[in-house]
């Protein structure tokens, strides 16, 4: 019994060990830009995160907060409704 | 009612960093706000079903997602088409003021597929784990790294292409039209 469940356990590391082996596959030598590949030092990676921080930055429209408002002040209807 | 309050200041907080991901979907400011304002809707009809203490940005950015492809599913259907016209036209350039570099990053952005240009967000600038982007894509983690792998290749291509056809009619249409990759 505690063979069996030695072995299922074994199979399941190889069966990961095995993934991850095919997915490092023809990116041989290159394992630390892989390991890090849009960081700090990477123009892609400071160009992404320039377009994506001016996304954020933008205002955002007030419809948001009015309808986030709206579904609560609907939600403690409901349940004063369901109270009463 | 102070746990719904809570659970609104939350959806509140992400709201600009869901906007954020909803353009880099979308393409598009309009159809991003919706998308969001959707986004909000499911989240709170949901909302217990989120586990408090679980990454809430994680299971917004989900939901976000879902919602952004069955409304393309949709809208396949609506305007089923012959060949990849359909691509062309959904893909909207709004004029947009910022530094001609950032535009240019932009648009080559929005020439890689999909599935691609959702991973190299995610783990590029949504600040994600591969773990925490291929639980919200619903995928392997060896999936992600491979859309990330192939995005950031494609995207340094387009750019060096972008920046030697400066003085060329449209390099993003010339990469378009002289790539069969792209699709």
């Amino acid at each position: 019994m505690t063979r069996m469940f030695k072995d299922v356990g074994q199979d399941a590391d190889d069966e990961r060990g095995m993934t991850y082996q095919k997915l490092d596959k023809g990116r041989s030598g290159k394992r630390n830009s892989v390991t890090d590949p849009l960081g700090p030092n990477s123009e892609i990676g400071r160009k992404l995160r320039q377009y994506y921080d001016d996304l954020i930055s933008e205002e955002v429209p007030d419809r948001f907060s009015q309808l986030l408002n709206q579904l609560q002040q609907q939600e403690q209807q409901g349940s004063t409704a369901k109270e009463d | 009612m102070s746990a719904s309050s809570s659970f609104r200041d939350g959806l509140l907080a992400a709201v600009p960093t869901l906007r954020a991901f909803a353009v880099s979907l979308a393409k598009n400011a309009d159809r991003a706000d919706d998308l969001v304002q959707e986004t909000l809707v499911k989240a709170w009809d949901k909302q217990d079903s989120f586990q408090p203490g679980t990454n809430l940005k994680a299971w917004l950015f989900t939901i976000l997602r879902n919602e952004f492809y069955s409304q393309m599913r949709k809208r396949r259907r609506e305007v089923e088409d012959s060949d990849g016209s359909i691509t062309a036209r959904l893909s909207i350039h709004p004029a947009q003021d910022g530094s001609s570099d950032l535009n240019d990053f932009r648009r080559a952005l929005e020439l890689l597929p999909e599935d691609q240009r959702e991973a190299i967000i995610l783990i590029g600038a949504s600040g994600f784990s591969y773990e925490e982007a291929a639980e919200i894509c619903g995928c392997a983690v060896g999936t992600i790294k491979s859309r990330v792998s192939r995005a950031r290749s494609r995207l340094q291509e387009i750019l060096s292409i972008t920046g030697e056809g400066d003085f060329g009619p449209d390099p993003i249409t010339a990469q378009v039209t002289n790539s069969p990759a792209v699709v």
